[in-house]
């Protein structure tokens, strides 16, 4: 065997995996930063590839602004105890999120608390 | 050159791509619940893997955001990130290629790094073999005598193993496809799988993808190691593209408790520009 055994652990890593547990980069994020946004929700999109949770937040200045927060997939979210009716409009959230980094109004979701601070989903299962 | 502990620990980080609790409010995830053990046979005697598979280390277990997404490695810092780090910043080495292969690849590295790699997947392209194997969201396994057939939820991909086909089509017959045509035989327990036909644009994987040339072989062996364990033994052939075969191992553990589900990637795929690049509008 000419290719000693590290290497053959480093191209399984390489080749069968998926880069990232989604199906694009997040690049687009930054994922050094956290912005923690509490508003109300507008509209939550069940969807594939990603969820979106849109949230309209009244910003210091007085701007009304609409954040859009991506999320996994809704069959992972489902295996996190998250349903489609988990938020609705209308509902108040805190969101903590990686933000954009052209600088719109968007972010990578990390967590959501509900008006009453608790956790929204949960891990995997 | 990093140490090979650190190497390894990276490349580790860039697979697991995730999460621990990112609020103290949220609880750790509780032990796996199988509701049934896997049933061990079929009729015929043959092992039987039917049903939903996920990795033991992998996404579903590992994956700890609230929301899904990301967040610090378990692994440290270093998998933070690496997600999307190019390939030629990860302290990882690739099979060694041949001419043109090697060039287009080097190429590739340099798109990567300068952030111009195009992302086929992105637009919702099929994963293909092997990189639907990944089964980063799980995979099913039906079984008949005829045909083994191997979905995996990411991506709604299905890979049919002919048992019943003894060799491939012809050269001029053969299409090139995205999972390949793949036949199937039973060696005792273990499972033997020949693919050939998969699409050469169809990548082996990593960022950006390894290439291979249409002329690749994969033969795979697949094997209980446990009960609810199954372990995939992928062996890759392409010595036109490459100097040397080389071999990868996938685990997958079974999951009485959960069901494929469907996952249609271009129903809202609402941020990704036409190169498959994330964006906002």
């Amino acid at each position: 065997m000419r290719t000693p055994h590290m290497v053959i652990v480093a191209v399984a890593l390489v080749t069968l995996a998926i880069p990232v547990a989604a199906h694009h980069s997040f690049a687009a994020f930054d994922q050094s930063r956290q912005v923690t946004i509490k508003g109300e929700v507008t509209e939550f999109q069940w969807t594939n590839p990603h969820a979106w949770l849109q949230v309209k937040v009244k910003a210091a200045n007085g701007e009304d602004q609409e954040w859009s927060f991506e999320m996994i997939s809704p069959s992972v979210l489902r295996r996190m105890g998250w349903t489609k009716a988990s938020v609705k409009p209308g509902d108040t959230v805190t969101v903590v999120a990686n933000p954009a980094r052209d600088g719109k109004y968007a972010g990578l979701m990390l967590s959501v608390t509900d008006a009453a601070g608790r956790a929204i989903g949960g891990p995997a299962q | 050159m990093r140490s090979t502990h650190a190497f390894v620990l990276c490349a580790l980080g860039a697979v697991l791509s995730v999460s621990v609790p990112v609020s103290s409010q949220i609880a750790q995830a509780p032990a796996v619940k199988r509701s049934a053990p896997q049933p061990a046979r079929l009729p015929d005697g043959k092992p039987n893997w039917t049903g939903f598979w996920d990795l033991p280390n992998g996404f579903l277990e590992a994956y700890r955001g609230p929301a899904g997404i990301s967040g610090p490695s378990r692994g440290g810092g270093e998998g933070r990130g690496a997600v999307n780090v190019p390939l030629a910043q990860r302290p990882t080495r690739v099979p060694e290629m041949k001419s043109p292969y090697k060039e287009r690849y080097e190429a590739l590295l340099k798109q990567a790094a300068a952030g111009t790699l195009p992302d086929p997947g992105a637009l919702c392209l099929p994963q293909g073999m092997p990189g639907m194997m990944g089964a980063i969201y799980g995979m099913e396994i039906l079984q008949t005598p005829k045909i083994i057939a191997i979905s995996s939820e990411f991506k709604a991909g299905t890979r049919r193993i002919w048992m019943d086909e003894k060799t491939h089509p012809a050269a001029d017959e053969l299409e090139e496809t995205f999972v390949g045509h793949s036949i199937g035989r039973w060696e005792g327990d273990v499972l033997v799988v020949d693919t050939v036909g998969i699409r050469a644009d169809v990548g082996l994987g990593g960022r950006p993808p390894l290439p291979h040339s249409s002329k690749m072989r994969i033969i795979e062996r697949f094997r209980q190691t446990a009960p609810g364990m199954l372990v995939d033994e992928i062996t890759f052939d392409d010595s036109e593209a490459y100097v040397a075969s080389w071999t990868e191992t996938r685990s997958y553990r079974y999951r009485a408790d959960l069901k494929l589900q469907e996952f249609v990637c271009l129903e809202n795929n609402r941020n990704v520009d036409e190169r498959g690049v994330a964006t906002f509008k």
